[in-house]
C-alpha cells in the first residue's frame, strides 16, 4: 500500500505576505488512511485542507497526490471529493440533480448517471427524498446528501471541512459512525478537519494537532491522548491539571519537579535541561483520593474548593501545590463524605504525570 | 400595531394622528396615478370628473380616447420603436453589466471603488448634462438620428441598474457552491451556467428590468439624440403635453400605468423566488 | 494497517520561517494574488470600455467645450498678435486697425466671418452686427490708407474700447469667460473681472433657487416619508408588503405619466380646483400650476420614494430590542423614540436625503412641463442654451457647475453611506 498517497512537503501559507497562516507544514497520508487535522478555530487546519482541494494556493512548498504534484492542477482536475462545512449542495437542484451533477460534468451516459444516483441514496438511506430540493430536507438529511454527492464519482480521495459542525449532539455521535462504516466499506482515503476533538478521537487513525500554524502532534488518538509531547496538546485534548515548577533532576525517563518546597515525581516528556521550568500535566481522573501509602510515588495534602455532582463521578475542585483549580474525578462510590475546606491526600502515578515544556506567561 | 391597555389618552390620540398622517402620505403617493385611470375613460375632452361620471352614468363614460390613440399611427409607431430600443439596450446593458458584476463581486479587485463609481456614473449624472454631452459627441460620429445611437445611449444609462442589482444578489451568494461545482470535477465554465447563473438569474432579470424601464421612460436623451424617425413613447408623450394636452395622452398614461404594475408584479414574484431558492422561506 | 509514529520536522522546528526567505515568500504571494485580480478586472473592462466611450468621453468632450476658445486666435492671428502689447486702456495702435480691417475683408470675402462674430456677440451685445457690418463695408473698398479712419467711419463704435476690450479678452486659446458668465461675472473692457450689470444677473439666483427649491423638496420628503417608513418597518411582514407596494408603484410609474397626472389635476379645470371648490376652501379657481408650488408638489411626490425605500430598509434592520430597553429603563414612549430609535436611523436618512437631493437639483422633465416661468431650474437653462440660444459654451458651462455640485454631493454619499450599499428597488 502506498504510504505517501497525499504528501505534504515544507507547504507554507500566508494572506498578506507578513503572517504565515500555515508555517512549514509536512504530512504523509497512507493510502486508505483516515486522518483528522484537529485544532481551534484560525490555527491553519482548514487552509491546509483548502491547498489540497486547491481552492487556495500554498505559497511556497509542494502538495502530492500520488507522487503527482498538484500546485498547478485546478480544482477541477484533481479528482478528490469534498464535503463542505455547511453542505453547499445547489438550492436550485433536486436531490437527484445534486447527485447527478459530478457525473453529468464528466459527461457519462444518462443510464449510468441514474443508476449510480440510485445507488448512492440507497447507500445513505435516502432513495424517498431524490425528487426534493435540499431546502426541504433536515439538517442531517443535508448532510448525508452532501456525503453521497462527494462520494457518487467515486474518488480516491475524500476532505471534509467540518463536516458535522451544524448538527445536534446525537446527530453527530451518529453521523460520526456513518462516515466511519463508509469510510471501512469504500476503502477510500479521508482527511478530515475538526475542531471537536471527540470526533477527532472517535474516527480517526492518526490526528495532526494544529495550532497557529504549526503541527504540534501526529499521532494515534491513544497516543496523544497518554503520551502528549507539549503542553498545548497536553490542554487541548481532553482535560489536564497544569502544575508549574522546576527541573531538579532527570534522566532519559524520569524526573523530579520542585514546586515550593514539594517535590513531585514525573515522567522526563520534553525536559532538557536542569533547572530551567517545565509545567506538569496530570489527568484528573489518574489523581486518586485517600491514596493506600506505597501505591503511588506522588502524595500531597490538598484542600477542598467545591464538589460538584456530576451523576457518575463528584468533581472536586481543590488548592493542591499552589494550583486553586486543581480538578479531581472522584467515583460517586466513594465512600468518604467531602466537605469543602477539609484537607485530603491525594496521590497520582509518576506514570501519568508529564513533564512538559514550560508554558510561556 | 395594537395600542396595550396601559396607555395614556396622549399616548392614544398620538398613535392614531400617526396612522391618520401615514395613510394620507400613502393616498398622496397612490391617488394621482390611479387618478388618471378612470379620467382617461371620460366622454368629454375634458380632465375632471363631468357629473354623469360622479353618478356612474354609461354613457359619461367611453372609450373613444383609446381609439383615438389607435387610429394614429403616430403612437403605434412610437410604441414600435420604444420597444425596439429598449429591448436592445435591455440586451446590451444586460449582458455587459451582468459580466462587470462577476468581476466586481470580487472585493479586492484593484481600483474597484473607481471602477464602481465610474460604472454607476449613468445613474448620478443629471441626465441633461448626460443629453447635452451625448449631443454633441454622437452628432460628431453620424450617432443622432439612427437607431443605433439611440439605443447606445440608452444602454449606458440603463447599465449602472443591472451592475447594482447583480452585485448585490452575488454579494449573498454562497462562494462554496463554486468550490463544490469545481470539487466535482466541473469545469468552472460548466460551474458557471450550471450553478452561478441559475442562482443569479432573479437578480440579472430584475436589474434587465430596470433598464428595460429606463429606457422605456427616458426623454431627455431621445429628444436631443433622435429624429423624427426614431420617436419614442416618452417623445411622443412629452411633445404631446408640451404642445396640446389631450385625453388621448390619459389613455397612453393609462397603458403605461397597467405596465409598470405588470412589471412591479413580476418583480415581486423575483423577490420571493429568490428568497424561496434561498431557503429563506 | 500500522503506522509509526514519526516525529514530523514540524513539530521541531518552530522557528519563524519568515526571516529566511521573506522577500521570496511576498513575491510568490503577489502572483498569486495579482492573477485572481487581474481577471476580476477583465471582466468589467468590456463595461468600463463601453461607459468610457458612450459616456465619459462624450461629458468630458462636453466640458471641454466650456473652456475651449479656439475661433479668436485662429481667424484673427494678426490681430491678436498686434494686440498682445496693448494694456487695455486707451485705444488699441493703428496696427491693430490694419490687422483687424486685413483679416475682417479676407473673413468676410472665405463666408467665415458669421460664427467669429457671432461668439463675440456673447461678450458684448451688438458686436456681431458690428463685425458683420464693417467686414462687408472694408470688402467693397477699393483702396484703403488709414483702416482706422475707414473703420471709425463705417461704425463710431470702434471708437470704443469695450469691443477692442472683447477680442482682447477671448485672444487665448483657452476662455474662463463661459464660467465667469455663469456664476454673474464679465471681464470688462480693461480685462477686469467685475460683477455683471444687475439686469443680466441670472446664474445666481438660479444656482441659488434651485438649491433651495432642492433643500425644500428634500425636507417635505423626510417630513412625508420618514413616519410611513416607520409604519412599514414596524407592521408585520405581510401587512408592510402590501403597503410596500403603494410605495413602489409610483417608483415604477413612468415619469412623464407621474408629471401629466399632476398636470392634469392642478390645472384650473382639474380635479383638485373641482374639490377645493367644492368643499368651500377657495371661492374661484386658483393657479396651481406651470409655477413653483406645481413643481414643488410634483417633484415632492416622484422622489418621495426614494426618500422612504433607504430610510425603510435601514429601519427593517433595527432590532425592536432598544426600543423596548428604553421603555423598560423608564423612558416613555417619545422620549425612547427619539433617544434611543432615531439615531439608528441616521444612516438610512443620510443615504435617502443625499439622494433626494442629488435628484432634485439635476430634475429637468418636471420643471419643463409643470414649472411654467417661475418653476425652472438649472436643467431647464441649460436645455435652453442648448436648443434655442445655441450658446453651447454657456450651456457646459453651467452643466460643468452643476456636475460638480453632484459630485461632491456622491463623494459625501459615497463617505457616508457607501457606494457598495446603493440599491435600487426593494
Amino acid at each position: 500500500m502506498n504510504s505517501q498517497y497525499v504528501s505534504f512537503k515544507k507547504v507554507q501559507k500566508t494572506y498578506d505576505g507578513e503572517q504565515l497562516v500555515v508555517k512549514n507544514f509536512n504530512l504523509d497520508i497512507a493510502e486508505g488512511e483516515f486522518v483528522t487535522m484537529l485544532g481551534p478555530s484560525g490555527s491553519g487546519k482548514t487552509t491546509c485542507l483548502m491547498m489540497l482541494a486547491g481552492f487556495e494556493t500554498a505559497t511556497n512548498g509542494d502538495i502530492y497526490i500520488d507522487q503527482v504534484a498538484v500546485n498547478n492542477l485546478a480544482p477541477h482536475k484533481r479528482d478528490i471529493g469534498m464535503v463542505f462545512q455547511n453542505y453547499a449542495l445547489f438550492p436550485h437542484m433536486t436531490i437527484a440533480e445534486n447527485l447527478a451533477f459530478p457525473l453529468k460534468a464528466r459527461k457519462m451516459p444518462t443510464d449510468m448517471i441514474e443508476k449510480k444516483v440510485k445507488n448512492i441514496l440507497d447507500m445513505v438511506e435516502l432513495g424517498h427524498v431524490a425528487t426534493r430540493r435540499p431546502g426541504q430536507l433536515s439538517g442531517g438529511q443535508q448532510q448525508r446528501i452532501a456525503l453521497a454527492r462527494a462520494l457518487v464519482f467515486e474518488p480516491k480521495l475524500v476532505l471534509m471541512d467540518e463536516p458535522l459542525g451544524a448538527l445536534d449532539k446525537q446527530l453527530r455521535e451518529q453521523m460520526q459512525y456513518e462516515i466511519k462504516r463508509l469510510h471501512q466499506k469504500l476503502g477510500i482515503t479521508i482527511l478530515y478537519v475538526t475542531h471537536d476533538q471527540t470526533e477527532a478521537l472517535t474516527m480517526s487513525d492518526r490526528i495532526a494537532v494544529f495550532n497557529e500554524g504549526v503541527v504540534q502532534q501526529l499521532a494515534s488518538p491513544t497516543d496523544l491522548y497518554e503520551n502528549p509531547e507539549n503542553t498545548f496538546v497536553a490542554q487541548f485534548i481532553g482535560e489536564n491539571n497544569q502544575l508549574q515548577g522546576s527541573v531538579e533532576e532527570f534522566n532519559s525517563d524520569h524526573c523530579v519537579i520542585n514546586i515550593g518546597k514539594e517535590k513531585v515525581k514525573a515522567r522526563a516528556v520534553k525536559v532538557t535541561n536542569i533547572g530551567e521550568n517545565s509545567t506538569l500535566s496530570i489527568r484528573p481522573e489518574n489523581v486518586v483520593l485517600d491514596p493506600e501509602i506505597g501505591k503511588f510515588d506522588n502524595i500531597f495534602q490538598a484542600k477542598t474548593q467545591e464538589v460538584i455532582y456530576h451523576g457518575d463521578h463528584l468533581r472536586l475542585v481543590v488548592e493542591l501545590l499552589g494550583n486553586r483549580n486543581f480538578v479531581v474525578k472522584v467515583p460517586s462510590t466513594s465512600s468518604h463524605n467531602l466537605m469543602i475546606g477539609e484537607t485530603i491526600s491525594l496521590g497520582w502515578s509518576s506514570h501519568d504525570c508529564h513533564a512538559l515544556n514550560a508554558v510561556a506567561s | 400595531m395594537a395600542l396595550p391597555k396601559y396607555c395614556t389618552p396622549m399616548e392614544r390620540v398620538g398613535f392614531v394622528g400617526f396612522k391618520v398622517y401615514c395613510t394620507a402620505v400613502l393616498f398622496f403617493l397612490v391617488a394621482p396615478i390611479i387618478i388618471i385611470v378612470p379620467l382617461s375613460f371620460n366622454a368629454t375632452p375634458y380632465f375632471s370628473f363631468t357629473e354623469g361620471m360622479l353618478t356612474l352614468d354609461p354613457s359619461a363614460y367611453s372609450l373613444r380616447w383609446y381609439q383615438d390613440m389607435i387610429d394614429n399611427p403616430q403612437w403605434f409607431n412610437a410604441l414600435k420603436n420604444s420597444a425596439y430600443i429598449a429591448i436592445a439596450a435591455t440586451i446590451i446593458s444586460t449582458i455587459l453589466g451582468t459580466i462587470a458584476a462577476l468581476g466586481l463581486a470580487n472585493r479586492k479587485m484593484p481600483f474597484r471603488n473607481a471602477v464602481m463609481a465610474l460604472l454607476i456614473s449613468p445613474m448620478i449624472v443629471p441626465v441633461i448634462i448626460s443629453a447635452a454631452g451625448m449631443y454633441f459627441f454622437y452628432t460628431r460620429f453620424g450617432l443622432s438620428q439612427t437607431y443605433l445611437g439611440i439605443i447606445l445611449a440608452h444602454a449606458a444609462l440603463g447599465t449602472p441598474f443591472v451592475v447594482i442589482t447583480v452585485t448585490a444578489t452575488l454579494s449573498g451568494f454562497d462562494h462554496s457552491l463554486v468550490r463544490a461545482g469545481a470539487s466535482l470535477g466541473a469545469t468552472p465554465v460548466y460551474t458557471f451556467f450550471n450553478v452561478t447563473l441559475p442562482l443569479i438569474r432573479p437578480g440579472v432579470i430584475s436589474g434587465g428590468l430596470f433598464a428595460f424601464g429606463t429606457s422605456f421612460d427616458e426623454v431627455v436623451v431621445a429628444l436631443f439624440i433622435t429624429g423624427a424617425e426614431q420617436r419614442t413613447v416618452p417623445r411622443q408623450m412629452w411633445s404631446g403635453i408640451r404642445e396640446q394636452i389631450s385625453p388621448t395622452i390619459l389613455a397612453v398614461a393609462s397603458i403605461l400605468i397597467l405596465m409598470s404594475v405588470m412589471l412591479l408584479l413580476t418583480l415581486e414574484l423575483l423577490r420571493r423566488r429568490n428568497a424561496k431558492l434561498r431557503g429563506l422561506s | 494497517m500500522h503506522l509509526e509514529l514519526t516525529s514530523l520536522p514540524s513539530v521541531v522546528d518552530m522557528q519563524d520561517p519568515l526571516n529566511e526567505d521573506q522577500a521570496k515568500l511576498k513575491q510568490n504571494l503577489q502572483k498569486a494574488e495579482r492573477k485572481k485580480r487581474l481577471r476580476s478586472l477583465m471582466l468589467t473592462l468590456p463595461l468600463l470600455a463601453f461607459i468610457m466611450i458612450t459616456f465619459v468621453v462624450p461629458i468630458a468632450e462636453m466640458l471641454y467645450r466650456s473652456i475651449d476658445n479656439p475661433l479668436i486666435a485662429k481667424n484673427l492671428p494678426n490681430t491678436v498678435k498686434s494686440l498682445s502689447q496693448w494694456e487695455q486702456q486707451g485705444l488699441p495702435d493703428k496696427e491693430a486697425y490694419n490687422a483687424l480691417a486685413e483679416e475682417l475683408i479676407r473673413l468676410y470675402q472665405s463666408k467665415s466671418l458669421p460664427p467669429l462674430a457671432s461668439r463675440l456677440n456673447i461678450e458684448v451685445a451688438g458686436m456681431r452686427s458690428l463685425m458683420m457690418k464693417t467686414g462687408r463695408k472694408l470688402s467693397t473698398f477699393e483702396q484703403i490708407n488709414d483702416y482706422k479712419t475707414a473703420m471709425i467711419k463705417i461704425d463710431k463704435r470702434w471708437n470704443n474700447i469695450e469691443y477692442w476690450g472683447a477680442i482682447k479678452n477671448l485672444s487665448s486659446k483657452f476662455t474662463i469667460s463661459y464660467y465667469l458668465a455663469a456664476l454673474d461675472f464679465r471681464q470688462n473692457a480693461q480685462g477686469d473681472i467685475v460683477a455683471q450689470p444687475e439686469h443680466r444677473q441670472v446664474y445666481l439666483n438660479l444656482f441659488v433657487k434651485t438649491l433651495g427649491l432642492s433643500a425644500l423638496i428634500t425636507g417635505l420628503c423626510l417630513l412625508l416619508g420618514y413616519p410611513l417608513a416607520y409604519l412599514l418597518a414596524t407592521l408585520p411582514d405581510s401587512k408592510s408588503n402590501l403597503l410596500l407596494i403603494l410605495v413602489l408603484l409610483p417608483f415604477w410609474t413612468s415619469l412623464l405619466v407621474r408629471t401629466t397626472s399632476w398636470i392634469v389635476l392642478l390645472q384650473m379645470q382639474g380635479v383638485v380646483n373641482d374639490l377645493l371648490l367644492y368643499v368651500g376652501v377657495i371661492s374661484e379657481r386658483i393657479q396651481l400650476v406651470h409655477n413653483t408650488f406645481g413643481t414643488v408638489v410634483a417633484m415632492v411626490h416622484i422622489l418621495l420614494p426614494f426618500m422612504i425605500l433607504p430610510i425603510y430598509s435601514v429601519m427593517k434592520g433595527i432590532s425592536p430590542d432598544y426600543f423596548r430597553a428604553a421603555r423598560s429603563l423608564g423612558a416613555t414612549p417619545t422620549i425612547a423614540f427619539i433617544k434611543a430609535y432615531m439615531p439608528l436611523t441616521m444612516s438610512g436618512v443620510g443615504a435617502g436625503v443625499l439622494l433626494t437631493f442629488i435628484l432634485s437639483i439635476g430634475f429637468y422633465i418636471t420643471p419643463a412641463l409643470v414649472g411654467g416661468r417661475s418653476g425652472q431650474m438649472i436643467s431647464n437653462f441649460i436645455a435652453y442654451h442648448m436648443q434655442s440660444s445655441l450658446n453651447w459654451g454657456m450651456a457646459s458651462a453651467l452643466g460643468g457647475i452643476l456636475l460638480l455640485t453632484v459630485l461632491i454631493m456622491f463623494y459625501l454619499f459615497n463617505r457616508i453611506v457607501g457606494i457598495n450599499n446603493i440599491k435600487v428597488g426593494n
